[in-house]
């Protein structure tokens, strides 16, 4: 997907719906830099080094492939199908499904793959954290 | 900072740790809104139910469970009483014999361009034979497929 930030970007212009964000690249202004608390900071570091060394993607992919191994993407498929049997197959609009299937899709991770991408982040944490 | 510093002092730790929590929400976030654009795109381009069965071929295909017949609910012995016409000699000859007989009658399969070669040269010999009854053994030999009539009929071949 994309890569997001999730702080306010106020010099960007855009529409910012409720559950879309910008695609952005890992640049800041210096001001910016300036006027951000230490830890505003250091997460604004953190990203742009999971972005720059293309860690970010590999915890997506490792992410998706762990989801999928676990039955978890069927399971949110299943949830999709009564989405659209609810909603009509012709009117089903991707709000209607995100709106739907967010919550119960962040509830019904696994514990066993939650824990291994926190211990993952938490090490690539660990080495670039100053 | 080295790996083995691990016991950072606390603030620093949960700040860590919540910025760990934020980076993986984001991660699963992602992974779901993801998977919403799959699904919807799969509805809207007409693809999403394709990969399942639906009532009607279900029931075409159903495991048939009589006795009698096999679970595709065909006869299992249907063909092994019946007759065909040989399109060639035009006999009527049974179904389990049908395609041996088809072999030797067009002269086409393994054996039958053998079996000719054998009676040509037979009757070839033969045409130089004045003796009549030589004849007649030797044409009694023909409908057999035997390995050790042949052994024989090539034994008197080579007399003659």
């Amino acid at each position: 997907m994309f890569p997001r930030f999730t702080f306010n970007i106020t010099h960007i212009t855009g529409a910012l719906t409720p559950w879309c964000r910008f695609t952005v690249f890992a640049v800041f202004f210096p001001s910016d830099l300036n006027t951000m608390n230490k830890e505003a900071r250091l997460k604004a570091t953190i990203n742009q080094k999971l972005t720059e060394t293309g860690e970010r993607e590999r915890l997506k992919e490792l992410l998706r492939a762990k989801l999928t191994e676990c039955g978890w993407k069927d399971q949110m498929k299943a949830q999709c199908k009564e989405v659209i049997k609810e909603k009509g197959l012709e009117h089903v609009t991707v709000e209607d499904l995100v709106v739907e299937i967010t919550p119960k899709g962040r509830a019904l991770v696994p514990d066993s793959v939650k824990k291994e991408l926190l211990q993952r982040i938490r090490a690539f944490l660990t080495q670039h954290a100053s | 900072m080295k790996m083995e510093e691990m016991p950072l002092s606390s603030p620093d730790n949960t700040k860590l740790e919540a910025l760990m929590h934020d980076i993986y929400s984001e991660l699963v976030e992602d992974a779901c809104l993801g998977l919403c654009f799959e699904v919807h795109r799969a509805v809207k381009q007409g693809y999403f139910f394709l990969g399942e069965p639906d009532q009607e071929s279900m029931k075409e295909f159903e495991i048939v469970d009589q006795p009698g017949v096999d679970i595709f609910g065909q006869v299992f012995n249907q063909w092994k009483n019946k007759e065909c016409e040989c399109p060639n000699c035009n006999r009527l000859i049974a179904a389990s014999r049908f395609a041996p007989h088809l072999e030797k009658c067009l002269g086409m399969g393994r054996n039958s361009s053998r079996i000719a070669s054998r009676r040509l040269a037979r009757n070839n010999m033969s045409k130089s034979e004045s003796d009549q009854e030589d004849n007649d053994d030797l044409n009694d030999n023909d409908w057999s497929y035997g390995a050790e009539k042949k052994a024989k009929k090539r034994r008197s071949d080579k007399v003659f």
